[in-house]
């Protein structure tokens, strides 16, 4: 059994330490020694994105990543969108577009259209399809997801002007 | 009397009955903060791993779990010995036959649950699950199901060799399950020798997964104190997992709770009962402490309920105009190892007898012959309505297939075997009463929209310069909101549903339902009926569903029965509410209850409607003692509600599709789907409902198969294989309406939820044969991957430049 | 998930002399890279593991083998062999019919039919590479194999005072190659052949 390590990194702005198997997953020392339950888990091959977050700038699928990779990182989770009570303007879109039903992908969605939205501030609708092909969805077919992010590209472009 | 001016502002202020309201539940998943089965931690809860066989039918010679008990963090290792006590190592399916929870000395599906290890966390009980050994001895596996019963073949269910049924009818060989027909075979087959002309195709429905984005779990929590089991479940029939689990354990059901909380996608998958919930309650009636089990995906598409499998032959005979006479369908049904898919007990075959579809049929019959094979067990699953997608998928490829081979259009021959809009409410030649429609409507709305005269125009210049465009329609009749109780039973428990409604003295009100959402909008949509019932704002009246201790009983959520069993329930208890009501607003205005006219949100006096009092008022003065003398406090009520009937949604729907002959691959170049559910609720939500169900209608038409080799080889149970859909490639959606309401239905709405899935599956099939039907293909098997398309292309020689 | 596999390596040395070590199962075990015979159950079963590795994962097959008709006069025998891995996700079996054949020059040939099947995760997800993983395991398999019997046929002509076989080294009886099948080399190997073939004048 490999010696556990002490892991300090950020996560949604809060300083963290954890202790962990160096094969332990970011996703689940997120959901269950952090109490951050908002990356879900929906398959174990890396396809689905519902443990997306943001990672040192990063959209990562946090199934993918060891823990122990993330010392001094900077994690961002859907936990940290909403701000002193305002919404972020995405989660504003997804609910005004209905992009979500039974809301399982939506904070991967959430958390990988955050960082689309930053590398690109006016996306098509097909630069979203694309971008978010690694976000997988079986409630909504898409179509409100994609009028959610151009809702929240507008709302923060117009914030901008 | 004339409506006051103001009444159109307030009603919308009640954002009711045909608001598109934003939802009420979306606040906690926009944040995270969702409740679903993974996200509960209980004091001292450990976890379950599920060791499983990898032959598909094979004997347990020996199990050795000592080096899984060495392991550091395990606690316990359960294995079929270990439920034999408690008499849990078997248990009754809701299909009617018994499942083995762990293995009991053979395995008979790749997959199949051996041994439980119980662990201090998930690494360690995936550890010590590794660490098991079980010594197999392997045995010939069925795999084709038209082998199942050959003579001579591996019986797979010796457990029950000796019975000649299980809970259906007689059985003929060791892996029959059930024979199930409907309808007049004499008297089709007597039409078919004579008919003018009869077409036949082989059609199959292939073995697919409904793959919501969670998978199955739950955490079973056993108080050695208070004898109370509360289990936390990823279930859509809360209240069946009690009784059932009731039954099984022998706790009495009053002092089990089962939770349902939020569930991330249902779509049939969460109904079945399976065996590591069984096992988790064990595991923690044996350990007295909480037990988390949580399913990988593997596990869930290798062992949970699959849909479909079914191996089809479709009939029709007609004239020579086309007008259809009568219908022939069978199918072989491929159940996997067990049979314990959701079925009432009369209707093993769910309601695949709606396959006359949306046609006026004279004569009809259907059969369906259910085997077992060394497969995970399941069949009713993902959006199927209860078999409905099998029937509607044979119904509409074989009107294709008539069209074609008497060279009448496509839509044109559905226009001349519609049912008449006059003549519903109609039955069947297979003994449905549809309520409502008006086919002809719909039709020449989407053709209309989509200016299909100018497509087929479009089809006809394309073909000249061998290019292949195809046009794909379906127009379906949906059966769903399962059901009278008549008809309608699991285990014999009727499949009606319940509301019970509480309005407090402050004007909002409380309402739980027997139901169970997954993504659907309940906490919307029942708001909304009520809140346009009783005249209180929407926002204000709060839907729980789930909490068996708080829910009243019913049958949960599955078959599109919300909006017509549960939504009933709802209205009516509304009504039985507003009753009473009108008894107290009479008393408070001085006046008789015929005086009294209701209008929005108030009783008004006719001729002086200055005088009123709203429903706020009135629930305040229900708990003073301001009321009728010999009338309760309290502005309560409860409707159990028993469906005189299913409903019939249905729809049209027109596809185009160019297929690149070189490649295979299919592009949809438009998706126009319109839907009748009688009384739309919500819009929005309505629209979002058809999107998702289209999405995986693509899904299965272009892409999803669960293959096996020729042992039970599993060969496409992760998502490296089985096909999800991406934002990429799912198409654009269009959709459109006509309200047609339910005339038995109290608000006239219909459910809606399934109908994309099983009208867009046959509407996607339908496109793609049309592009090669001038070439003379008639059917052609799903999925259309590229590769099976390519197939087609290369054997008419036309996959070449 | 089954292949059939039918192969005939040459072999520098006699037919007496490989039947004699066909025989020996111990012997021809530790030709099979990463296998190893653990028990003699009696003169004709045996048990023993197969060990993979990935990287730094390692997978064990545990198993029993068994051997059949044995024939001197065809210089033939049948091997049945079955197992699963220690974590219980996946079994395997195997029948192969393994016969000496003469060949010119004195030499001879080992040539087999054998019939693999997988079950459980291997075959889900290694069903794919069954074939070209089966030629890989047999031709490394046939190389220890040569090289055993290349020693043992210079024992024999040295024991029996002849000059030694023109290609024959002076070994002493070495142990089998590698004691692991490492996957990873397997896997450069498989794509290096595919590589070779993909650019390959001659019909696959």
């Amino acid at each position: 059994m490999a010696k556990k390590q002490t892991v300090s990194f950020t996560l949604n702005g809060k300083a963290v330490d954890v202790v962990v198997e160096p094969r332990e997953l970011l996703i689940h020392t997120l959901r269950e020694r952090l109490q951050h339950t908002g990356p879900h888990i929906g398959c174990e091959t890396s396809h689905c994105g519902a443990c997306t977050v943001d990672l040192n700038g990063m959209s990562v699928k946090s199934c993918s990543v060891l823990t122990v990779q993330c010392q001094d990182a900077e994690v961002l989770t859907v936990e940290g969108f909403e701000q002193g009570g305002v919404l972020h303007a995405l989660q504003e879109g997804f609910t005004t577009e209905h992009a979500l039903q039974c809301g399982y992908c939506t904070p991967g969605m959430i958390t990988r259209a955050y960082r689309l939205l930053k590398e690109n501030p006016s996306p098509s609708d097909e630069d979203i399809r694309y971008w978010m092909a690694g976000n997988l969805c079986r409630c909504t077919g898409y179509q409100n997801i994609v009028k959610a992010v151009q809702y929240a590209a507008k709302k923060m472009s117009s914030a901008h002007a | 009397m004339a409506a006051s001016t103001d009444a159109p502002a307030r009603d919308s202020k009640l954002q009711g009955v045909g608001s598109s309201r934003l939802r009420k539940e979306d606040a906690r998943f926009i944040r995270g903060k969702g409740t679903y089965i993974d996200d509960i931690k209980l004091p001292g809860m450990l976890f379950g791993a599920i060791v499983r066989s990898p032959y598909a039918h094979a004997r347990i010679k020996s199990i050795n779990k000592a080096k899984a008990l060495a392991a550091p963090g395990v606690a316990a290792v359960l294995v079929a010995e270990d439920l034999k006590p408690v008499k849990l190592d078997w248990m009754p399916t809701i299909g009617g036959d018994v499942q083995a929870v762990l293995a009991d000395r053979k395995v008979c599906f790749q997959m199949q649950e051996v041994a439980m290890v119980i662990a201090t966390d998930r690494y360690s009980a995936a550890d010590g699950a590794d660490l098991v050994e079980v010594d197999y001895e392997e045995l010939p596996a069925i795999v084709d199901p038209h082998k199942a019963m050959a003579p001579g073949a591996p019986v797979i269910r010796e457990d029950i060799a000796g019975k000649d049924e299980v809970g259906h009818g007689k059985r003929t060989h060791p892996n029959h399950i059930f024979t199930w027909e409907a309808g007049d075979k004499d008297g089709t087959d007597a039409v078919f020798a004579s008919a003018a002309v009869t077409v036949r195709e082989e059609i199959l429905n292939p073995r697919v997964h409904p793959c919501p984005l969670e998978t199955c779990g739950c955490v079973a929590s056993f108080d050695k104190v208070t004898g109370q089991l509360t289990v936390y479940l990823t279930s859509q029939a809360p209240h069946l997992v009690r009784t059932v689990v009731a039954m099984l354990s022998g706790i009495p059901e009053s002092k089990i709770r089962i939770i349902g909380g939020d569930i991330g996608g249902g779509f049939g998958n969460k109904v079945p009962i399976y065996p590591g919930y069984v096992v988790a309650i064990v595991a923690s009636i044996v350990t007295g402490v909480p037990i988390k089990w949580i399913e990988s995906r593997i596990e869930n598409i290798s062992t949970t309920g699959f849909a479909r499998d079914y191996h089809g032959v479709g009939e029709l005979a007609a004239d020579q105009d086309g007008r259809i006479k009568a219908l022939r369908f069978t199918a072989l049904a491929d159940h996997g190892a067990f049979n314990s898919h959701v079925s009432a007990s009369k209707l093993p075959a769910g309601l695949f007898s709606i396959c006359t579809g949306s046609y006026d049929i004279p004569k009809a019959y259907c059969r369906v012959d259910a085997v077992y094979t060394n497969k995970a067990p399941g069949g009713v699953a993902y959006r199927c309505s209860l078999r409905v997608t099998e029937a509607v998928y044979l119904i509409e490829r074989m009107v294709d297939v008539l069209a074609q081979k008497l060279g009448i259009d496509k839509a044109e021959i559905r226009r001349r075997n519609f049912v008449k809009a006059e003549k519903f409410p109609y039955t069947t030649s297979l003994g449905w009463t549809l309520d409502s429609g008006n086919y002809h409507a719909a039709l020449d709305k989407v053709l209309k929209a989509v200016d299909y005269a100018g497509l087929r125009r479009e089809q006809v210049q394309k073909r000249a310069k061998g290019e292949l465009m195809g046009i794909g329609i379906s127009t379906f009749t949906e059966i769903v909101g399962a059901g009278p109780t008549k008809v309608c039973d699991i285990l014999g428990i009727g499949l009606f549903d319940s509301c019970d409604i509480r309005v407090n003295p402050t004007g909002s009100a409380i309402a739980r339902l027997g139901t169970m959402s997954q993504g659907q909008g309940h906490a919307t949509t029942y708001a909304q009926i009520i809140a346009t019932e009783l005249g209180l704002p929407s926002d204000e009246i709060q839907i729980e569903e789930g909490d068996t201790d708080k829910a009243p009983y019913g049958a949960g959520t599955w078959g599109s029965r919300s909006t017509p069993v549960g939504g009933a329930a709802a209205a009516l208890a509304a009504r039985k509410i507003r009753a009473k009501a009108h008894k107290i607003a009479a008393h408070l205005l001085e006046v008789g209850e015929g005086d009294l006219e209701w209008e929005v949100d108030r009783f008004k006096v006719k001729g002086n409607p200055a005088m009123a009092k709203t429903m706020k008022e009135i629930a305040l003065a229900a708990h003073t003692g301001n009321i009728p003398a010999g009338m309760e406090q309290g502005l309560d009520g409860t409707e159990y509600y028993d469906p005189p009937n299913l409903t019939y949604p249905f729809g049209a729907y027109v596809c185009v599709v160019d297929i690149d002959r070189f490649t295979g691959e299919t592009r949809v170049r438009r998706f126009y789907a319109l839907d009748d559910c009688g009384t739309r609720i919500n819009p929005m939500i309505i629209e979002g409902q058809i999107h998702g169900g289209l999405t995986e209608a693509f899904a299965v038409a272009f892409g999803q198969a669960i293959p096996f080799d020729e042992n039970g080889n599993h060969l496409g149970n992760s998502l490296m294989d089985y096909f999800l859909p991406t934002a990429v490639e799912t198409p654009h959606w269009e959709t459109d309406h006509t309200v047609t309401p339910s005339p038995h239905h109290p608000i006239g709405a219909k459910g809606v939820a399934e109908s994309p899935h099983v009208g867009g599956i046959p509407c996607f099939s339908n496109a793609v044969v049309d592009a090669f039907a001038h070439l003379g293909v008639t059917h052609m098997d799903m999925p259309h991957t590229a590769y099976r398309v390519w197939q087609q292309c290369k054997a008419l020689g036309i996959n070449k430049r | 998930m089954k292949i059939q596999v039918d192969k005939s390596y040459p072999m520098p040395c006699t037919a007496e002399v490989a039947w004699e070590f066909l025989q020996n199962l111990e012997a021809v075990a530790g030709c099979m890279p990463g296998a190893k015979i653990t028990e003699r159950v009696d003169a004709a079963r045996y048990k023993g593991t197969v060990t993979l590795r990935v990287g730094p994962a390692t997978m064990s097959f545990r198993g029993e083998v068994e051997l059949q008709d044995v024939n001197p006069a065809t210089r033939s025998l049948r091997l049945l062999g079955k197992g699963t891995d220690s974590t219980g996700t996946s079994g395997a079996s195997l029948s192969l019919a393994a016969r000496i054949e003469a060949a010119t020059g004195g030499l001879c040939a080992l040539a087999g039919t054998s019939e693999m099947s997988m079950s459980g995760k291997a075959a889900t997800f290694g069903g794919r590479m069954m074939n070209t993983v089966a030629d890989q395991i047999l031709q490394q398999f046939a190389d220890n194999f040569a090289g055993q019997v290349r020693a043992l046929e210079a024992q024999r002509t040295a024991a029996a005072g002849g000059a030694p076989a023109p290609d024959a080294p002076v070994a002493s009886v070495a142990p089998a190659g590698s004691r692991e099948l490492n996957v990873l080399a397997l896997a450069w190997a498989i794509f290096r052949d595919w590589l070779r073939r993909l650019f390959s004048t001659k019909a696959a």
